[in-house]
């Protein structure tokens, strides 16, 4: 691991903490609801040794105690913790007008009140805290007093609830020791998935593999893949594209390589002057690839969505075919335009008369002369269409002239063609020609809504 | 030696043409594969230059064609030189595999081309080193030049080329058809004692004893008895 993944934010620490707070705010409630029963349960304990001390003692028809220095220790029972469930009680029995009877135990004489139950008092010197419960018997004669020591009670409490409290402490770190133990495990599949998708090389063609079963990854799993599929072929049609690019740019070159080394050597007149002419043909060639380049660079600029307008087909396909009127005639083809009348579609005019044109010079450039060539444009159900179909046919034609219909040719234009579309939320394709054509290419735009 | 250029663009058939010319090779350009393997099985051909993408189909399939050949015409071990613009690894390798026996990337070197040409051409002599030795005779075929007995001999192209097909044929008479074949391309105006001449002037040049004649069959230049 390097420093710089070590310092950034891991789900298994981020888990293991959130689980272990959660572990210790559970442990300390409860530790907690533990002490505060264990205190509340000794007083009640004491206060019920000292309500029925009272009760038995008050029944008891009572011979005169012994003097203080006669009585009796407590016994050692080995079974209790240093006779912290042995209470120390003191016993006070008074008559109705308040004279002692009867004493027991250590605590300081009480003042005395006619009033019975429970109560904290402070006595002696220094004071002293004391827990009493005082009663009456039933002909309001003779008052029971037991007393017991209050830091005794309290020792009793705290006791109680230590024992409560205390396998909690031990129980903690086992568990969150448990726990992450079992967070680290539960989390590995995660962590391979990871792993995977770290690895993963978008050149080889890589998968995320079938390792990953839990259904929580599908999801991620399959997005992942969608994006690896996606990627790859996108760089596969790069790679198909740089390399229509190269072929398109290095055939003029390769020719005026040869021309000017040809020039080099002794040639006739005609075919000094054949070589210059191919020079600059091929210059023209190269330089066209370049102006394709640039216009496919411009159609992949997203910000050109938001250059749409309404744009009338037929204007467009009669504006760009009337800008061919002369090759066409130089170069023995027939043009015509066909559609209905005010087809308009949301589009870029600049970049949908690009497309146009190249699928025109294309027909230009790769039929024998005298092929008829037709812009049309229409509507059906896939949205408004506009194809370029041609009855050029390759039968019958000399070698020389077929060389120009080099299927790798129409790479470069048609790729600016589906970019185009692309932009403009369209498609392009060839399509099945209609009679009497033998080939069509159609760009097919959405309809405006 | 007699090529056929097989390509569909223009301008670079026409500076093969030219420039191989001039380098004294016979030239003949096609620009489809139909054309071109009418073109193999009509005439001798010493090399094809190949491009891949053309028009009537993919120059693959004329090179699997030719390398499947059966009959005298096309020669199926002839050797074949895919120049292409695909440069991707997995088009070279495919095409040598077909059994393309050399690969170049457009746009190349025209002295390249030709090294690589020669070295196409020895091998399919069966030579190894790229001097022709025959007694005191030593040709370069890539600086085209011939010395005798350590003198240098001046040759026109053409006899420099007859001069190589009957070296690297030695101990073979070769027709005179079978010379004009290879030494001349199709608009080449050949005239009837054309090869007669040539190898007069290769006598003259190089001693009467090196070129022998076969009435009524053709030349030959025999093996060297000290080699």
């Amino acid at each position: 691991m390097t420093p710089a993944s070590l310092r950034q934010a891991s789900l298994t620490r981020r888990l293991l903490l959130w689980v272990l707070a959660a572990l210790l705010l559970v442990w300390a409630g409860f530790a907690a609801v533990g002490w505060r029963t264990g205190v509340h349960e000794a007083g009640e304990l004491t206060d019920g040794q000292l309500a029925s001390t009272a009760a038995l003692m008050l029944n008891l028809d009572l011979p005169p105690f012994v003097e203080a220095s006669r009585e009796t220790a407590r016994a050692v029972i080995p079974s209790l913790k240093n006779h912290d469930y042995q209470p120390s009680l003191s016993v006070l029995v008074r008559d109705a007008g308040g004279r002692v009877l009867a004493r027991s135990g250590d605590a300081p004489l009480a003042p005395f009140s006619e009033q019975a139950g429970f109560a904290d008092l402070a006595l002696g010197t220094p004071p002293a805290l004391w827990r009493s419960f005082s009663q009456w018997d039933a002909t309001h004669a003779r008052q029971v007093m037991v007393l017991v020591r209050a830091d005794e009670r309290d020792e009793l409490a705290s006791d109680v609830a230590g024992q409560l409290a205390e396998p909690g402490l031990w129980l903690l770190p086992a568990v969150a020791i448990a726990l992450c133990i079992a967070i680290w495990r539960g989390l590995r599949p995660l962590q391979a998935l990871s792993r995977d998708v770290a690895e993963l090389e978008v050149d080889k063609a890589e998968r995320l593999q079938a390792r990953h079963p839990y259904r929580e990854f599908n999801s991620v799993v399959r997005s992942i893949n969608t994006l690896m599929g996606q990627q790859q072929a996108s760089l596969e049609r790069e790679r198909q594209l740089a390399s229509e690019v190269a072929h398109e740019l290095r055939t003029p070159l390769s020719s005026i390589a040869l021309q000017a080394a040809s020039l080099r050597g002794e040639l006739s007149p005609a075919a000094r002057e054949q070589a210059l002419a191919q020079i600059g043909a091929d210059a023209m060639r190269a330089g066209h690839v370049i102006t394709q380049l640039l216009a496919l660079a411009r159609a992949s600029r997203s910000d050109l969505q938001q250059q749409m307008q309404r744009l009338d087909l037929g204007a467009l396909a009669s504006q760009v075919v009337a800008g061919y009127a002369q090759a066409s005639w130089e170069s023995g083809h027939t043009l015509s335009v066909q559609g209905e009348d005010g087809l308009e579609v949301l589009g870029h005019p600049l970049l949908l008369e690009l497309a146009l044109r190249n699928l025109v010079d294309n027909a230009l450039q790769h039929t024998p002369r005298s092929t008829f060539i037709c812009v049309q444009w229409g509507r059906d159900a896939a949205g408004a269409w506009l194809q370029v179909c041609d009855d050029g046919t390759t039968a019958g034609v000399a070698g020389e002239e077929l060389a120009s219909h080099s299927p790798e040719r129409l790479g470069l234009g048609h790729k600016i063609v589906s970019r185009v579309m692309d932009v403009h939320g369209g498609h392009f394709a060839q399509i099945p020609a209609p009679m009497p054509f033998t080939r069509c290419y159609r760009m097919v735009l959405p309809l405006i809504p | 030696m007699r090529i056929l250029v097989v390509e569909d663009d223009a301008g670079i058939a026409l500076g093969l043409r030219t420039n191989l010319q001039q380098r004294g090779y016979a030239v003949d350009a096609c620009a489809s594969l139909a054309a071109a393997w009418t073109a193999l099985c009509t005439e001798p051909f010493d090399l094809v230059l190949l491009d891949l993408g053309l028009a009537d189909g993919d120059g693959g399939d004329l090179l699997l064609q030719l390398r499947h050949a059966r009959k005298a015409l096309p020669d199926p071990l002839t050797p074949v030189l895919i120049m292409t613009a695909r440069d991707q690894v997995a088009d070279r390798i495919s095409g040598l595999n077909l059994g393309a026996d050399d690969y170049l990337v457009k746009p190349f070197d025209l002295d390249e081309l030709e090294a690589r040409m020669r070295a196409l051409l020895r091998r399919a002599a069966g030579r190894a080193h790229p001097l022709l030795v025959h007694g005191e005779l030593v040709v370069d075929p890539a600086a085209r030049t011939v010395l005798r007995a350590g003198e240098g001999v001046e040759l026109a192209p053409r006899e420099f080329t007859l001069l190589l097909l009957l070296l690297e044929s030695r101990g073979r008479v070769l027709s005179r058809q079978q010379l004009e074949a290879r030494l001349y391309n199709w608009q080449d105006a050949v005239g009837s004692n054309a090869i007669e001449v040539h190898v007069h002037h290769l006598r003259r040049k190089l001693g009467e004893g090196l070129i022998q004649t076969m009435r009524g069959v053709g030349y030959f230049i025999p093996q060297d008895e000290r080699a």
